[in-house]
């Protein structure tokens, strides 16, 4: 098994992910799937420039990620799965058989409300999140490895 | 309250700020805030090996992307305090382990901070999303003056709790340097787990190891 | 102009200064771009000024050192006349990736070095020459990030992504992360042998168990431990048994 992280984080790359996952589970690779920023030229270059130079980066829709998926899990690059936000998230697991997923950052939006620090999350997608859970995916958030795992039942008060 | 105190509780608030809010020039590093404390109680070289210590301990801190993390500054300053004028290094367990205290302690008072300036951002969202710039600059000063005084308010807890452990003497000489010994072991054990954290891969550990070779070389040939 | 431009570079000195967790630094990047906004066409009772100031307080993140890219690209963004949606898009993106340089730049790179000199020197030297040296080595490294991103982000607006692609920023990314395992690495033996020179050896011995045991619980047994709690940890155990 070679993706070690699925997660979402409406930063993508960033430096808990770059430095805090990545060093801890000695990423090789990042998949960013997000399916505007996979045909935008200009955000990919951004994006490029937050990836140390000890990792690649692939930038792919969630329907070539789709058809990706099995090829990443066994060719051996130790990899980590972003994505933005929930619904993108929702539109992976039913095309891809993913087993576990890690909450890093999901911030304000007008009908989100705060669950964690680093978690808002609104009604609808708390129970898109349950859904999945009850398909056997397991989810919990976790911003860095040095900070403990939060089951998703602990973030629905 | 001597001036003495009063200049501490001073620089412990500008260290204390200066750790997220303004301006982010690291005084917030106990190593410096601890040695600058050391000066003002007139105890430089007591406030320099606690400020050492804390800063072992602060090395553990990946402040990444608004995680949380204890407040090292106006703890080294307390820290400086408890130490100030006791011989040798009979007072540096005790010191640290009060220090670490107020660092935690720091800790809740950031988040509690953070709440706080979510509250007010919360209260103005309205006129913040209209692009209303006077109340974006009364928002975001009011956030600054919250940290001050949190800032301030923590070094004046450290302080006290310092006091407290200076008139009282609660430990015996063997107990107080046993206490000294294993806080200096896990200061050291602490900076060198956080640096292998933030260490990139194969290459960084070599490069760890080849530093950790040349340190034990000087002090073999010391 | 100028005037603007110096008001902003001294505002992004307080830019976390309402850090919270729904907009993270986003208002202190507003606060900090306003100043460059209010020379847009119309002044601050044109449209467009009030439209930037409806984009500018939004929810953002980045590394405090680097914001001054941001601000300076989104400022110059709107004096380009750029859509809306395009400065929103850029802020949005633009943020990952700050944090992520800044982050591996000053957090992981130059500050831990800085750090490790001024251990060393500490250590070494005389009272003082520590402190002072790790202060003005890490601002050296602060003052021109933050003054650099600034000025890089208004030349370029859109265009930011030549400024992280620069020839000097690459080069310093490639450093200073090994620049800073080495110096602490060698600050490590060196702090430690000066601290317990004052022990007696069984003190020294009983540091160099607990350096052994606190090493294997926060890197292995109990990373979540942390060094703060484990240290309150020991300290509660070596005072109850003083007192037992």
């Amino acid at each position: 098994m070679s993706v070690l992280l699925v997660r979402v984080d409406d930063r993508l790359i960033h430096g808990q992910v770059v430095i805090g996952w990545g060093r801890a589970v000695n990423c090789e690779r990042i998949v960013l799937i997000d399916d505007g920023i996979a045909h935008n030229d200009w955000e990919q270059e951004l994006y490029r420039m937050g990836v140390p130079e000890n990792m690649t980066v692939e930038f792919v829709s969630v329907s070539e990620a789709a058809s990706a998926y099995p090829a990443w899990t066994v060719n051996g690059q130790r990899t980590i799965v972003l994505l933005a936000d929930v619904d993108t998230l929702v539109r992976f697991c039913s095309v891809a058989p993913v087993t576990k997923v890690n909450l890093g950052g999901i911030h304000g939006g007008e009908d989100r409300t705060e669950r964690l620090s680093y978690v808002f999350l609104s009604q609808r997608e708390l129970e898109q999140l349950r859904d999945l859970s009850a398909r056997g995916i397991e989810i919990t958030a976790q911003d860095v490895p040095t900070a403990r795992a939060i089951a998703l039942e602990d973030l629905a008060r | 309250m001597n001036p003495e105190l009063w200049l501490l509780l001073l620089w412990g608030g500008l260290v204390g700020l200066d750790l997220v809010s303004v301006p982010q020039m690291m005084i917030a590093r106990p190593l410096v805030a601890g040695t600058v404390a050391g000066v003002i109680t007139g105890d430089p070289g007591s406030g320099m090996v606690v400020g050492v210590i804390l800063e072992l301990f602060a090395l553990d801190i990946l402040p990444v992307g608004g995680v949380r993390y204890p407040d090292y500054g106006p703890a080294a300053v307390a820290a400086a305090y408890t130490v100030a004028g006791a011989p040798g290094l009979l007072a540096v367990g005790v010191a640290v382990v009060l220090g670490l205290l107020v660092a935690y302690a720091g800790e809740w008072s950031l988040l509690a901070l953070r709440r706080w300036n979510s509250w007010d951002v919360h209260r103005h969202a309205a006129q913040l999303d209209a692009g209303d710039a006077t109340v974006m600059r009364r928002v975001h000063i009011r956030g600054i003056g919250r940290d001050a005084a949190r800032a301030v308010l923590l070094t004046g807890f450290g302080l006290a709790l310092a006091d407290v452990v200076r008139r009282w003497s609660f430990i015996s000489v063997r107990g107080a340097v046993l206490l000294a010994a294993v806080m200096i072991g896990v200061a050291l054990a602490t900076a060198t787990v956080g640096t292998l954290r933030l260490t990139e891969g194969r290459r960084g550990i070599t490069w760890f190891s080849v530093g950790l070779g040349l340190g034990v070389v000087w002090v073999v040939a010391r | 102009m100028r005037r603007a431009f110096v008001s902003t570079a001294l505002r992004l000195f307080t830019v976390q200064g309402s850090w919270n967790h729904d907009r993270m630094l986003g208002l202190g990047l507003g606060y900090a771009t306003e100043p460059l906004l209010r020379e847009l066409p119309g002044g601050v009772s044109g449209d467009r000024y009030r439209a930037a100031m409806r984009r500018a307080g939004g929810y953002f993140n980045a590394h405090p050192y680097l914001t001054g890219l941001a601000a300076g690209a989104i400022a110059r963004a709107e004096h380009d006349g750029i859509a809306g949606e395009q400065v929103e898009r850029l802020r949005t993106v633009l943020l990952g990736p700050l944090g992520s340089v800044g982050d591996r730049l000053i957090w992981a790179g130059t500050l831990p070095a800085a750090s490790g000199i001024g251990l060393v020197l500490s250590a070494t030297a005389p009272i003082g020459v520590g402190a002072v040296t790790f202060f003005v080595l890490h601002n050296l490294a602060h003052l021109v990030v933050r003054f650099w991103g600034l000025r890089a982000g208004w030349r370029l607006g859109t265009a930011v992504a030549r400024a992280l692609a620069s020839p000097a920023l690459v080069t310093a990314l490639k450093i200073v992360g090994p620049a800073a395992a080495l110096l602490v690495g060698a600050a490590l033996p060196i702090t430690g042998a000066w601290l317990v020179s004052d022990l007696e050896v069984g003190a020294r011995v009983a540091a160099a168990a607990m350096f052994v045991v606190a090493f294997l619980v926060t890197r292995w047994i109990a990373p979540t431990l942390r060094g703060t709690r484990l240290g309150l940890l020991v300290a509660a155990a070596v005072l109850i048994g003083e007192w037992m």
